[in-house]
C-alpha cells in the first residue's frame, strides 16, 4: 500500500462566518496526479492555500509528507513547492537573479548547476538575463514552473499551469512534469479548467462543490461508475 | 537561518542599489535637504538674524539626525511594500523563511540604504559648510541606532496595516513620519510648543533625542536622564511594533489575504 503524501481530516475553513470549506476530508498517495475540480467558488484556491500554510483552517488536520504541517510547517514547506499563473515573482529582478534568490531561501546549496540544468530542460536559456517584469504570460508560466521545481519538490502544488500558454508549450508542460513526477517520485496536486488536461494526466480527481467533496477517487473508475465516457462530460453532469 | 537572511538582503540590495535611478533616489534627498538647510543658515548668520554662533551646526545636526529616522522608516516600509506590489508574498511565504528572519533582513537592509543615503550628504555637508558630525562624538552611534530603531517601528506598523488591510494604508509609509515631524521638536525646543503638544510629544522618543542633540551642541552637556527615556520608550515602541507586525501576518493568513495579494 502506498504511504500518503496528503491527509486532510474534517478540515474547516470559516471567512466572515460563511464555511467555505465544509468538513472535508481525502487523501493524496505518493507517486501520484491529482486533480482538484471544481467550479469557480467551489474552494479550490482556498484549500491548494490552507495545503501550503498560507490560510489557517478554522477546525481540522492536515498532515504532508507524515507531519503535521501546523506543527512542522517550516520543515514541510522546503519539500514543497507552488506554482501559478495569478502570482508573480519579483519584477525588477532578472530570471536568474529571481532563481537564484529562491534557491537561497530553499537552502540550495549547489543551485547554480541545478539552474542551468532546470532552464536547459525548459527550454527558456533565451529567458535568463531578462527581467522577469519584461516576459509574455506564457514565458512567466515557464518561470514560475522553473522557480517550483528547484527545491525538488516531493508534492507540487499547480494552480492552471498551463492557462495563458500556447497548445504546443502546454503540451510539452505536461510532458515535461509527468516526467518530473515519475523521475522524482513525486506528487502533484493540480487545479484546472482545462478538463481535458486534467483526464490526460491525473489518475484521481477530488471534485469539490460549494466547498464539499462531492467525488473523490480513481478517474476512470467514476468515469465507468458513472457512465460517462469524459470528464468534460462527467464534470458537467454534476451541475 | 542565515542563508535565507542572506537571500533576502541579495535580493532588496538588488532592488534599491540595482540601477542609477534607484540609487540615486535614495542618496539625492538627504543631499538636497543639506544643501537647501546649510545655504539658509548660512544666510541667517551672515546677516545676523541669529544670535547663535553654532546655529549652522545645530541644524545640519537635525537635518541628519532627521533623515536617519526618515530613511530608516522608509527603507524598511518600501522594501516590504516591494513584495506587495510585485505580487510575491504568495511565493515568498511558502518557502522555509520564517517571520523573524523577514523581520532581520527588513532592518539590516532598512541601516544599509540609511546609511548609503545619508553618505553623500554627510560630506557635502563636510565640503560645503565645514560641518563635522562627528561632533556629536560617540553619541552620535547613540543617536544613530535610537532614531534608526523608531523609523523600524513605524516601518513595521505600517508596513502591517497594509498587509492586513490593503493599499490604502500605502499613503502612511511616506505621510506617518510627517505626522511625527511637530511633535519630534526637530529644528526648535520643546517648551517652543503649546502645553497639549508638550504631553503629546514627550509620548514619543525623537523629542528626547533631539533635546539631548541640542544639548550637546549648545551646552556641552549631556543629560543621562533623557537618554535613559529614549532607551526605555524605544525598546517598547520596537518589540510592540514587530509583534504587531507578526500578528499582522497571522491575521492575514487567517483571512487568506497571503493569496493573490497584488497590485
Amino acid at each position: 500500500m502506498k504511504n500518503c503524501v496528503v491527509k486532510v481530516s474534517n478540515l474547516v475553513k470559516i471567512f466572515d462566518k460563511r464555511k467555505i470549506i465544509k468538513n472535508i476530508s481525502f487523501d493524496v498517495s505518493e507517486n501520484s496526479v491529482v486533480g482538484i475540480l471544481g467550479k469557480n467558488g467551489a474552494g479550490k484556491t482556498t484549500l491548494l492555500g490552507m495545503l501550503m500554510g498560507l490560510i489557517l483552517p478554522s477546525s481540522g488536520k492536515i498532515e504532508i509528507l507524515g507531519k503535521d504541517l501546523k506543527k512542522k510547517k517550516n520543515e514541510i514547506l522546503k519539500k514543497i513547492n507552488f506554482q501559478s499563473p495569478y502570482v508573480d515573482l519579483p519584477k525588477k529582478m532578472t530570471v536568474e537573479q529571481n532563481l537564484y534568490f529562491y534557491s537561497r531561501l530553499y537552502g540550495i546549496k549547489n543551485f547554480k548547476d541545478i539552474v542551468n540544468d532546470l532552464v536547459d530542460q525548459l527550454k527558456m536559456k533565451d529567458l535568463i538575463k531578462k527581467n522577469y517584469g519584461s516576459l509574455s504570460a506564457g514565458q512567466k508560466t515557464k518561470v514560475n514552473l522553473c522557480k517550483a521545481l528547484i527545491n525538488n519538490p516531493k508534492l507540487l502544488l499547480l494552480d492552471e499551469p498551463t492557462a495563458s500558454l500556447d497548445p504546443e508549450t502546454s503540451i510539452f508542460i505536461r510532458e515535461f512534469l509527468l516526467k518530473f513526477q515519475k523521475k522524482n517520485n513525486s506528487s502533484i496536486l493540480i487545479t484546472s479548467h482545462n478538463l481535458d488536461e486534467i483526464q490526460s494526466i491525473c489518475s484521481k480527481i477530488i471534485l469539490l462543490k460549494f466547498g464539499t467533496v462531492v467525488s473523490d477517487g480513481n478517474l476512470n473508475e467514476i468515469l465507468k461508475t458513472k457512465n460517462y465516457s469524459t470528464l468534460q462530460d462527467f464534470f458537467l453532469g454534476q451541475g | 537561518m542565515i542563508g535565507r537572511i542572506l537571500a533576502l538582503i541579495i535580493r532588496y540590495k538588488t532592488i534599491s542599489f540595482g540601477s542609477f535611478p534607484r540609487l540615486l533616489s535614495i542618496f539625492y534627498w538627504p543631499s538636497v535637504q543639506i544643501l537647501f538647510w546649510g545655504f539658509f543658515s548660512n544666510f541667517l548668520i551672515e546677516n545676523n538674524s541669529t544670535p547663535f554662533i553654532g546655529v549652522l551646526s545645530i541644524i545640519l545636526s537635525a537635518v541628519v539626525l532627521w533623515d536617519i529616522l526618515f530613511r530608516g522608516q522608509l527603507g524598511l516600509t518600501m522594501s516590504f511594500l516591494e513584495e506587495i506590489w510585485s505580487r510575491n508574498l504568495t511565493n515568498l511565504f511558502i518557502t522555509p523563511l520564517r517571520e523573524y528572519e523577514l523581520v532581520l533582513s527588513l532592518i539590516i537592509i532598512s541601516s544599509l540604504r540609511t546609511l548609503i543615503g545619508l553618505t553623500p550628504a554627510i560630506f557635502m555637508a563636510n565640503f560645503f559648510f565645514n560641518f563635522h558630525l562627528f561632533e556629536l562624538g560617540f553619541y552620535l552611534i547613540f543617536f544613530f541606532f535610537n532614531l534608526i530603531a523608531i523609523g523600524w517601528s513605524i516601518g513595521f506598523i505600517v508596513s502591517g496595516l497594509v498587509l492586513r488591510y490593503g493599499h490604502s494604508f500605502e499613503e502612511l509609509a511616506w505621510a506617518i513620519i510627517f505626522i511625527l515631524l511637530p511633535f519630534s521638536c526637530v529644528y526648535y525646543p520643546l517648551d517652543s510648543l503649546p502645553l497639549i503638544m508638550q504631553k503629546i510629544a514627550q509620548i514619543f522618543p525623537p523629542v528626547y533625542v533631539f533635546e539631548s542633540m541640542r544639548k550637546i551642541l549648545i551646552d556641552n552637556q549631556i543629560d543621562f536622564q533623557q537618554l535613559y527615556k529614549i532607551v526605555i520608550l524605544n525598546s517598547s515602541y520596537l518589540i510592540f511594533s514587530i509583534l504587531f507586525f507578526l500578528k499582522m501576518i497571522k491575521s492575514s493568513r487567517n483571512e487568506g489575504l497571503l493569496i493573490n495579494q497584488g497590485e
